[in-house]
């Protein structure tokens, strides 16, 4: 059956959705698990945010500008909530569209910042469309798989399409550059197939081809730069005043924190400037430098539940359109989640990946709370639990 | 349970999550075994590590470019002044804060009242974040402060770099101030700039300061620095202490340095001539436009800026009702009275009305329809012609002029031609347009169609004619230099930071009028005979030997009733006197100086402000003209023509050696 088809009767038949068993009515709420874990979080976020951005850098006073984009996520999560998810598949590829469109005008009328070209002006604010791709590339994804039945594993020829689809975006994204979002399309890309089911062969086949292809990218395909970051990963000490500064500069913030932390605002190595990008990419860094140990699991328990009521959602949907959405919504979180700490804590190579709800950035603010707008809608459109 | 697709792929799917939570549950386990590894198993280590953190990347910032008049005499320099700051947190360590503070308020001559106040303004930043507590500290108590220091745990001196203007307050409006970047200003200024600030940068604010601000400012650097506990560099002003690693230091580039066209000695003469005299002074070159003198009294030093404004200095700028914070050169209009009759009688000589010989009787008044307008002279002026009449400047020889055009327009189009009732262009912000009057103006702007009578009050600069001064020098300067209209401009060039001159500015002509060769003879004779004739309007401002030229005039500001027109304008209010306006050119032949100055409230053109041009023309002669108007050259010629019996107030161009020609 197609999608389109069912719309109104089929969609009804022998079923009233008024009508919910007992055990649904007792446990309507964890409908909107999501969303409240979505406010602790940013509650968090917030609290640590007015202390990072109480340094006397280019930081000071942003968290007013996050508060605004809070409210303008809030309006996002409201617009995206109450239709049914559906119209998000009928959209898809204009979604997928008017995303790329975006990208290219980046591209020619971008405003730069620090030699990256990311954001485009709108008004009083700075968009910047590679945030939004995440969502965008999962929503066509979802749709692009919905009617193709996978269940056999697929082979090579089902996936060069699709491919083709992320490369696109994904290359306009490295070339502003952006590799840490770009990075996470192709790690969101690579669980979306996964979850679908990749041929045991071809998997085989892809693992040896990515094994060889790595020294060859390594010295060919990144900036001296990036090779540096790669270097100063596995030896931060190679270089501890150049290159590997940060790493270790946000390896001791999170370890002086200890098990209770220093207290709010009472970080000294985001308030006394030894943290660059305190507020961005390593904000989890001031947290859990004045946090510590508590702090950190707590924040770390709130998103392994998030992710798990995401997945939950995923689970129990009805439709397969609505299930691959709602993992490729769970994976994007993950990966920034998993990335942004492991990065923070030392475990991967720096790359710029924010952290949700914690971070400060308006897109990928916007980004999050839609993503989480998405799940809600799919966990009360279905007809189950 | 209902299924919407394909039941069986849902299915496999729900199969897969147990793989999925499995690699969930791999992750978050990763991450916690790191937090742990980090904060319970190395925590100790690390918070030593953090406590014991000395290197730190510190920003040098980059010196701002200065500015040098045409002869490379500094005009806005960097120089270093002192600040005592107070670190709370050490204060509060020494378990001594109030001998401290007590003796700190000694030292510095400040109540200890004012200090803690400062203190607790402050008290919601973190308490290692010094605090500001006097700036711009004299020599004497930077050394006191120094002899005391073990006495003074939590207190000590920086040093920063004050913006200075060379000459205190002497073109301020030109050169502009700097301020600090504010919270507010900085995402709006870092959304639109390619090159961003940090907070409390400096950045120009008005004036040059901030026209050339992408010239002036610099690249910053930066350094890694030993520090102490609290984050600060270990004696940073003694520049001991710093961990120099070459490869890690990034040096800065100093800002580009401007080269004005301006010369010091003439901002200063007009100073001089001001006195306590409000209004505005424009030198222009009349052979490229460039600017030689611009100054805007009264005025202020920005050097009390350049570190943070002080809020009640901004207020008592703000409300004070010369309004020291206008540039009055170019962004105050004011009607340019009696100097715009130069302007009729261009009209009226090039469109053929009248001619050199034509001569109109002035009975003191005449009769248009009921009314009866004036002359400012209650007797009248008898038989005028063209030029006696800009020397005597009749307003009833004009009058007739204006009758005899065809419409306001006549007027208007030489005006334009002459840069008149348009911005001028030069490089600074906020200049405005002023106001030429025309048929057309006058229905879309008020919807009634003009009456031939105001035409009458335009000849004579009155009526809706708006100019700045900068718009009158520069259409002098076109007029006396045969009708070509340069766009006035003051920077000559930028400079960078080994004296190499890296960008020169041309003069730029704007227009390109064919003023016939009679008409500039007729006119600049006229100008001439109102310094130097016994019957000009500006005789008393006659140098003897150094002939000059110019125009009056003198603006009522309110409109006077007719009982009033002739009182004595000493006897007004202050602020209902009237402006007085003064346009001069010098030399005669081939002129290279156009002066104009408009005086607010100074009573009359010839008393109020042609000293002041007069002053200027006299220093800038002096100067660039040794040979022929040293005091001792001057005494010479005017020996000789005593000798040879001639009179001095003769028309005589350009002083040759051989003395008067006529």
């Amino acid at each position: 059956m197609t999608y389109s088809s069912f719309e109104t009767d089929d969609l009804h038949q022998g079923f009233d959705p008024n009508q919910h068993t007992a055990y649904e009515e007792e446990f309507k709420w964890l409908k909107w698990i999501p969303l409240i874990l979505e406010l602790v979080i940013l509650t968090i976020g917030m609290i640590n945010l007015s202390s990072a951005t109480a340094v006397e850098d280019k930081s000071l006073g942003l968290w007013k500008n996050q508060a605004v984009s809070i409210a303008l996520g809030a309006i996002c999560t409201l617009i995206i909530m109450f239709p049914h998810y559906s119209f998000l598949s009928r959209m898809a590829y204009l979604i997928y569209m008017g995303n790329m469109g975006l990208l290219l005008a980046v591209l020619a009328v971008g405003k730069s910042s620090l030699g990256a070209k990311r954001w485009i002006s709108l008004g009083g604010f700075s968009l910047q469309p590679s945030e939004l791709m995440k969502l965008s590339m999962v929503i066509f994804l979802a749709k692009f798989f919905e009617n193709k039945n996978t269940t056999a594993g697929m082979k090579i020829r089902d996936l060069i399409l699709p491919t083709i689809f992320v490369l696109i975006p994904t290359a306009l994204i490295i070339v502003q550059p952006d590799l840490g979002t770009a990075m996470i399309i192709m790690l969101v890309y690579g669980s979306i197939l996964l979850f679908l089911r990749i041929h045991p062969r071809l998997l085989i086949l892809l693992t040896i081809v990515a094994a060889i292809s790595l020294p060859v990218v390594y010295n060919y395909g990144l900036k001296p730069y990036q090779r540096q970051r790669i270097v100063t990963f596995i030896d931060p000490m190679s270089d501890p005043k150049g290159a590997g500064y940060n790493s270790i500069q946000s390896m001791i913030a999170v370890g002086s924190g200890q098990i209770w932390g220093k207290g709010w605002k009472k970080g000294t190595q985001a308030h006394l400037n030894f943290l660059p990008e305190h507020h961005t990419d390593f904000i989890f860094s001031v947290f859990s430098e004045e946090w510590g140990f508590i702090g950190c699991g707590v924040l770390l328990l709130c998103y392994a539940l998030f992710l798990m009521s995401g997945l939950s959602v995923a689970y129990q949907s009805n439709d397969k359109f609505a299930s691959v959405l709602a993992f490729g919504v769970v994976s994007i979180f993950f990966w920034h989640v998993f990335v942004n700490m492991g990065m923070v804590m030392g475990m991967l190579p720096i790359v710029g990946v924010p952290l949700p709800f914690m971070s400060y950035g308006g897109s990928a603010l916007l980004t999050a709370m839609s993503g989480v707008a998405i799940l809600v809608n799919i966990a009360n459109k279905k007809y189950m639990f | 349970m209902s299924f919407i697709g394909n039941e069986e792929q849902i299915r496999f799917l729900q199969e897969r999550f147990k793989f999925i939570y499995a690699v969930l549950f791999i992750g978050v386990g990763i991450l916690l075994a790191r937090m742990t590894y980090l904060q319970v198993i190395n925590g100790e280590q690390m918070r030593q590590y953090s406590e014991e953190n000395r290197i730190k990347r510190v920003k040098i910032p980059a010196p701002r470019g200065m500015v040098f008049d045409r002869f490379g005499k500094l005009l806005v320099d960097n120089r270093p002044a002192f600040d005592v700051q107070i670190t709370p947190q050490y204060l509060k360590e020494s378990g001594k804060p109030k001998e401290v503070i007590e003796k700190l308020s000694k030292l510095i001559d400040t109540p200890v009242a004012e200090i803690e106040k400062k203190l607790l303004k402050a008290r919601t930043q973190p308490a290692f974040m010094p605090v500001l507590i006097k700036d711009n500290l004299n020599r004497d108590e930077v050394a006191e402060l120094e002899t005391w220091k073990l006495d003074l745990p939590g207190v000590q001196v920086e040093m920063a770099i004050s913006r200075t203007n060379t000459a205190k307050d002497v073109g301020t409006h030109l050169y502009g101030y700097i301020g600090r970047v504010s919270q507010t200003e900085l995402p709006i200024l870092n959304s639109t700039s390619v090159r961003k600030y940090d907070l409390n940068d400096s950045i120009g604010k008005s004036g040059l300061e901030k026209q050339f601000e992408d010239t002036l400012r610099g690249v910053d650097g930066s350094e890694l620095v030993e520090v102490d506990a609290l984050g600060r560099s270990i004696q940073s002003s003694k520049n001991k202490g710093r961990v120099l690693i070459q490869n890690q230091e990034e040096p800065f580039v100093p800002g580009k340095n401007l080269i004005l066209s301006v010369d010091q000695d003439l901002q200063q003469a007009a100073v001089r001539g001001f006195g306590d005299k409000t209004g505005g002074l424009i030198a222009l070159d009349p052979r490229n436009g460039e600017v030689l003198a611009m100054v805007s009294r009264p005025s202020f030093d920005p050097s009390e800026f350049s570190r943070g404004i002080d809020p009640e200095l901004w207020a008592k700028l703000l409300a004070d009702e010369n309004h020291p914070l206008r540039d009055k050169t170019i962004q105050d209009h004011y009607s340019p009275g009696s100097t715009f009759k130069t302007i009729t009688a261009i009209a009226g000589l090039e469109e053929g009305v009248i001619t050199k010989d034509t001569t109109f009787n002035c009975s003191g008044s005449i009769t248009v329809g009921n009314r009866v307008v004036h002359c400012w002279k209650k007797g009248g002026h008898g038989n005028m012609n063209v030029v006696s009449a800009l020397t005597q400047s009749c307003d009833v020889f004009f009058y007739r002029v204006a009758q005899k055009l065809k419409s306001v327009d006549d007027i208007a189009k030489y005006a334009f031609h002459l840069g008149l009732g348009a911005k001028t262009g030069i490089e600074l912000a906020r200049e405005v347009p002023g106001l030429i009057p025309t048929e057309a103006w006058k229905q879309q702007r008020f919807n009634v169609p003009w009456s031939p009578g105001e035409t009458l009050y335009v000849a004579i600069g009155q009526s809706f004619v708006l100019t700045t001064t900068i718009q009158l020098a520069n259409a002098y300067a076109s007029l006396v230099n045969g009708g070509t209209l340069f766009k006035p401009h003051v920077v000559k060039g930028i400079q960078n930071e080994d004296g190499k001159v890296i960008k020169e500015f041309v003069p730029q002509i704007l227009d390109k009028t064919k003023l016939s060769k009679s008409t500039v003879e007729l006119v600049t004779e006229g100008l001439w005979g109102v310094v130097n004739s016994p019957t000009g309007s500006a005789h008393g401002n006659a140098i003897p030997g150094m002939e000059f030229a110019g125009k009056t005039g003198t603006v009522q500001v309110i409109q006077a009733r007719a009982d009033k027109v002739y009182q004595k304008c000493e006897n007004l209010r202050y602020n209902q006197r009237h402006h007085g306006v003064f346009v001069g050119y010098a030399p005669i032949k081939d002129p290279s100086i156009v002066v104009a100055v408009v005086a607010e409230h100074a009573c009359s053109g010839s008393h109020g402000a042609a000293p002041i041009a007069r002053e200027v023309i006299k220093t800038y002669l002096q100067k660039y003209y040794p040979d022929m108007y040293s005091d001792k050259a001057i005494a010479e010629r005017l020996a000789a023509e005593k000798a040879s019996g001639r009179a001095v107030k003769v028309r005589a161009p350009a002083p040759a050696a051989g003395g008067p020609e006529e």
